[in-house]
């Protein structure tokens, strides 16, 4: 696919009394996996509800697959994994996945052929004729994921898909998403799990109160931040160490773990004088390091401590 | 199209598949077997025959002839039929009260031992003064006692008669009252129905769609209120129109209204026409009284029936939709219901109403409320057919009131689904009707 899958041109939602969403433009170009991060109550699911076509924008354009936000009638195109989980609770798995297929508008062999298939790759074939009620939470997770994927579709917008998961299963989901993504389908996914993005995302879209913040690939917005970040272990003095990491005329910022740190120098091609003034003080180096900005790091410094906590009315619609 | 029907097959399916369903589509039929089987096990408690000792203190016959009588009556007809009493007459001359304090030991005893049910003591002066006596243990059992009475009686009245030198066939032929039979005339055709049973009919059909809207009704919208809380909505309106949703889930709860009705409704069929057998199967005699009986309904009345029973269905279930769309809970949905339970109201009532001069100025104008078409027209048309005209007029506002219906309700759908939390307003709806 070439050209952009999602455009959205400066969308604004305001729901009673705040905006949840402001001027947002963003654009997710075909193939790869993209995401869309923020803090809680950023607007993600607002944007997210936007594009399919859920709630309509109060200002600005949204296209999806080249249609004028008409997500209904391309369903059968789109994957969606909602933030908030639902299923019909009294359901048998595999009927309730038929359904799901069927309202996407695939006949109901191909969908109860697929929906086989699906529980087999995650491994929940023996919950076939089970109800949902019967179900543990992140096996009604992995139902929820298939039905968003059965009926093979070009783009799936995945909304906190890893949210709730537990290590194994947020494994067996990762490898999907990358599979589809090599299979040369679009992903979108909101998380506010940087580690998560990073190892996964091609491009990026960070939005934090309604607003954007960071927009590009991953290398790009890595290289726009800087690679002026090092990445330090101590083995001994430690408080020593800090002293030196306290001059803001040398280090700018300090991510201090304790035993280890990552700094951001005050100037740039700096690092020798800091690697220079920590051997002057003696302090033990296990490890020095320059090294690219974390995604976490660069989330922190565009989006600030106090966005990460979100006003409390907020959430009621993120 | 494909979608409408994933959605109806799947409230259809899923609703057919509860135990709920099961259960009460179960119990109602054993219901009406109940209805069937319990008055006649009632009534002939003492399973047909009972054992009857004649304590026979005539001086003229009359004792004899009493125990001919009572042994040739029959329960129930056919050829099948128990004898009603085995009757041991035992003469008594004069010491009627000394033969009967003997066999009392004897009577009114578990059905496995020896003795009799009653004893029953004619004397002459059960000519003379209408008096007899009866001890058992069965003297509650109305039924018994006319029974008993009734067999007699005749007996008693001819020997007087025949004391004056009357004859009592005669008699007989000239007392005989008349039975006023009614048929029903329809277009100028028999219609093999009873007055009775028109009645019935009528207010049967009205009662069946009061009946399912306030349950089946009340499904659509509290399942809608469901979807909306545990948030399946989303993914459904992110593949199906709001109207597929709707309509879908109106047509497949509709369905299961249908099939259940129907299911009842042939079980009801059912047991009316073969009540003799089922009670003779388990060994009750049918009872002598009035048989259960449900009125047929002739094929021109029942499509009437059930293009407006759907019709209706679909009109109500419609604004059933748009409340539970507008509520975030069952008890918010359970006050907003209200104005949709006053027209339902309002239109059973009116048969009631309107039965007693269905072709009236009244009859006529609600029969075009589209609210009330559905509860008006089926009535009407099972005491007299309606001109085609009528019909179709009546059909047409009907559709018309339906779609208006479903327009303003699928947009409030579109916007209720979707919105949590606080119960709309007024003001709310008129706007999410306008800008949907």
């Amino acid at each position: 696919m070439n050209g952009s899958v999602v455009k959205v041109e400066e969308v604004t939602k305001r729901f009673a009394g705040h905006t949840a969403v402001e001027r947002l433009s963003l654009e997710v170009p075909g193939g790869g996996i993209f995401g869309l991060l923020g803090p809680n109550g950023a607007g993600k699911s607002t944007t997210i509800r936007m594009i399919m076509n859920i709630i309509t924008p109060d200002e600005g354009r949204i296209s999806v697959l080249g249609g004028i936000s008409a997500s209904r009638d391309l369903s059968s195109r789109i994957g969606y994994l909602p933030e908030e989980r639902g299923l019909y609770k009294k359901m048998k798995v595999v009927d309730q996945l038929i359904f799901f297929g069927e309202a996407k508008g695939i006949p109901r062999r191909t969908a109860r052929i697929k929906s086989g298939e699906w529980l087999a790759r995650l491994g929940i074939s023996d919950w076939a004729q089970k109800k949902v009620e019967d179900l543990s939470k992140g096996m009604q997770q992995k139902v929820q994921f298939v039905g968003a994927l059965l009926h093979e579709p070009d783009l799936v917008i995945l909304d906190e898909p890893f949210s709730g998961l537990d290590p194994v299963n947020s494994q067996v989901m990762k490898d999907v998403v990358v599979d589809l993504a090599r299979q040369g389908k679009t992903v979108l996914f909101s998380t506010h799990i940087m580690e998560q993005a990073e190892k996964m995302c091609d491009r990026i879209v960070i939005i934090s109160r309604g607003r954007k913040v960071v927009d590009g690939s991953l290398a790009e917005v890595k290289r726009d931040f800087g690679g002026r970040h090092v990445a330090l272990t101590f083995t001994r003095h430690a408080d020593r160490a800090a002293r030196v990491l306290a001059d803001r005329s040398l280090v700018a910022k300090v991510d201090d773990y304790g035993a280890t740190a990552e700094v951001e120098l005050a100037s740039p091609g700096d690092p020798d004088r800091l690697l220079h003034t920590l051997v002057q003080e003696q302090v033990g180096l296990a490890r020095f390091e320059v090294v690219e900005a974390s995604l976490q790091s660069i989330f922190i410094a565009k989006v600030g401590i106090e966005a990460a906590t979100a006003p409390a009315k907020e959430t009621v619609h993120a | 199209m494909h979608k409408i029907w994933a959605v109806i097959r799947r409230e259809f399916v899923e609703r057919v598949r509860t135990r709920a369903f099961l259960l009460s589509t179960i119990l109602f039929p054993l219901f009406m077997a109940a209805m069937v089987v319990i008055p006649g096990f009632l009534m002939s408690r003492s399973t047909g025959t009972q054992r009857l000792a004649m304590v026979d203190a005539t001086s003229d016959q009359l004792g004899q002839r009493m125990a001919a009588s009572l042994s040739a009556a029959r329960i129930g007809r056919g050829e099948a039929a128990l004898p009603r009493y085995v009757v041991t007459r035992i003469p008594a001359a004069d010491r009627a009260i000394a033969v009967r304090d003997s066999l009392l030991p004897m009577t009114g005893r578990s059905r496995k031992l020896e003795g009799f049910e009653g004893i029953l003591v004619v004397t002459d002066s059960t000519v003379t003064q209408g008096k007899a006596e009866y001890f058992g243990a069965n003297v509650a059992s109305f039924d018994d006692m006319r029974e008993l009475e009734q067999t007699i009686r005749p007996i008693v009245i001819g020997r007087r008669l025949e004391g004056l030198g009357v004859d009592l066939d005669q008699v007989m032929k000239s007392v005989q009252g008349i039975d006023l039979v009614t048929n029903k005339v329809a277009d100028g055709k028999l219609t093999g129905e009873s007055g009775a049973a028109t009645f019935a009919l009528a207010y049967a059909m009205g009662f069946i769609l009061y009946f399912s809207l306030l349950i089946f009704g009340t499904q659509v919208m509290n399942s809608i209120v469901e979807e909306k809380n545990n948030r399946i909505v989303e993914i459904l309106a992110s593949s199906l129109t709001p109207f597929q949703m709707m309509l879908g889930k109106v047509v497949g709860v509709g369905l299961v209204a249908l099939l259940q009705i129907g299911i009842w409704a042939g079980a009801a069929t059912f047991f009316s026409a073969n009540q003799a057998k089922i009670l003779g199967a388990l060994g009750i005699a049918s009872p002598g009284g009035m048989p259960l009986s449900f009125p047929a309904m002739g094929p021109g009345l029942l499509i009437v029936f059930l293009v407006f029973f759907s019709l209706g269905f679909l009109l109500y279930a419609a604004m059933y939709a748009a409340v539970g769309a507008m509520s975030s809970t069952t008890q918010d949905a359970g006050q907003l219901q209200m104005p949709v339970m006053m027209f339902v109201l309002v239109g059973f009532f009116s048969v009631f109403a309107l039965i007693r001069d269905p072709n009236g100025t009244a009859a006529h104008v609600l029969s075009f409320v589209p609210m009330l078409t559905p509860f008006v027209i089926p009535m009407r048309y099972s005491i007299s057919p309606l001109p085609m005209v009528e019909l179709f007029t009546a059909i047409a506002v009907t559709v018309l009131g339906l779609l208006a219906v479903v327009w303003v309700a699928a947009r409030i759908y579109r916007v209720g689904i979707l919105s949590y939390g606080k119960k709309a307003s007024m003001r709310d709806m008129i706007r999410w009707i306008r800008t949907a």
